[in-house]
């Protein structure tokens, strides 16, 4: 638990690992972390917004909160738990194989 | 003991009768030191070693969970009084622990159970699954045991065992069946029970190389016809691919197919100075490892899948799509040829 924030931490997901340690040593993890979230919640709200749902980073960043047009948000911990309870908001399967989701994601704007 | 200070972990698997406990005996006579085992209750008859523990394998279905989403119990027992006893002095240091499942067992619950329990992640690392076929009776086993084709599929390391009791072509045709459910497995023909370096943790750090005299992804000829409703496909990459991309499409892959990605294993170039370590059994992704440079055997980028029902083409188009999306505008991905 982090003492300033009282933040909870069970496990880190694997993708938000730093993966390299020595980023941590020479103090550049947090930045690096940062860095990796934004671009990590800018695709994910691109991803989520063919299901009719939106996804921002709580105040601390740590935390996803996933919203549905109907104003209902639920607060997750990491993209593992992100995933489903996002399928459960849209009512369906997120597959990121289905042909209309990479249509969608084609005719983005570029990055 | 790993990179990052852990204990090794070596699962050593295999169908009944194929060899486990030869093999594993004939380790322990050359590298006992420091070695710990944990042996079923109905296996490794004659295991001679000082640090054996018995555990009665006990898979514990998580709620909601698929099977690779199993905790064993018995493991996470065993391994804590392992960690116990070794820090209270008891026992000697550890640097290494064999896990010998018995002959019906799944591989991936074990890799589950150390990856997320608590106080084993800290502690101990998979280094490498090692699984056992038989040459004699590999052909109707892998027909007609969905184990025995689970635990191949699973493996980082396949000894064909009983090499000498058989035909070379039987031999052969064994490894060709290897080599159709899983192309990244290292593959050790074992002649009177040789062979049991594949059991060394330092195997472990070869884990997302590919087998030995291939070139990365490269099908073998062998692998042509692929068994049944598993395929697998070897992706290479136009240019270093976005880590934040790359893990929101995997997480958001293993949570729809998770069931039908079998295996995933390759070497990532992320633009750093060494590649990332991809290691996916079935839901359990393996903690990345970062390499600080190419090994000397691999210099490109791939990863290989392994699915079951599931086009590859979709795959390759899927991820191609999510990292334009994530910023690599000019990045094409293409199947190894």
């Amino acid at each position: 638990m982090c003492v300033l924030c009282g933040q909870m931490f069970t496990e880190i997901h694997w993708s938000e690992r730093l993966l390299d340690p020595e980023t941590v040593s020479r103090g550049a993890g947090e930045t690096i972390r940062r860095q990796g979230r934004h671009a990590r919640t800018r695709l994910l709200g691109k991803v989520l917004a063919h299901y009719g749902l939106d996804v921002s980073d709580d105040w601390s960043a740590m935390n996803y909160v996933v919203g549905n047009r109907k104003g209902t948000q639920q607060v997750v911990g990491s993209v593992a738990e992100l995933w489903p309870t996002a399928a459960k908001m849209a009512g369906r399967a997120l597959d990121p194989l289905d042909p209309a989701l990479l249509q969608r994601l084609r005719a983005e704007p570029e990055a | 003991m790993t990179a990052t200070g852990r204990r090794a972990v070596t699962v050593l698997s295999g169908f009944l009768g194929s060899g486990k406990t030869t093999l594993l005996r004939r380790y322990l006579a050359g590298h006992g030191a420091g070695v710990a085992v944990i042996i079923n209750e109905f296996g490794a008859v004659g295991v001679d070693h000082h640090l054996v523990r018995m555990v009665e394998e006990q898979p514990v279905l998580l709620r909601g969970g698929c099977v690779c989403c199993t905790r064993r119990e018995d493991l996470v027992r065993a391994l804590r009084d392992l960690l116990d006893l070794e820090q209270s002095g008891a026992l000697p240091p550890i640097s290494h622990v064999m896990i010998e499942t018995s002959g019906i067992a799944d591989p991936v619950p074990v890799l589950f159970t150390i990856g997320t329990d608590p106080v084993l992640q800290h502690h101990f690392a998979p280094a490498s699954v090692v699984v056992t076929l038989d040459a004699l009776n590999a052909a109707g086993q892998v027909e007609r045991q969905p184990d025995v084709r689970k635990q191949i599929i699973a493996a980082d390391w396949v000894v064909v065992t009983k090499a000498d009791l058989a035909p070379f072509e039987t031999v052969s045709r064994c490894r060709m069946r290897v080599r159709q459910l899983n192309p990244t497995a290292r593959i050790t023909v074992s002649r009177l029970g040789d062979g049991s370096d594949a059991l060394a943790p330092a195997q472990g750090t070869v884990r997302g190389l590919p087998p030995d005299g291939d070139a990365p992804g490269a099908p073998h000829a062998e692998t042509a016809a692929p068994h049944g409703e598993v395929q697998s496909i070897a992706l290479g990459f136009s240019a270093p691919l976005d880590w934040s991309a790359f893990g929101v499409w995997l997480g958001m892959l293993l949570q729809a197919r998770g069931p039908d990605v079998l295996r995933i294993k390759g070497l990532l170039d992320i633009g750093e100075a060494g590649p990332v370590v991809m290691n996916v059994a079935q839901h359990v992704v393996h903690p990345p490892e970062h390499l600080t440079a190419w090994p000397a055997d691999a210099d490109c980028s791939y990863l290989v899948f392994i699915t079951r029902g599931i086009d590859p083409a979709c795959i390759a188009d899927s991820l191609e799509t999510f990292q334009r999306a994530g910023g690599r505008t000019g990045l094409s991905v293409r199947e190894l040829a």
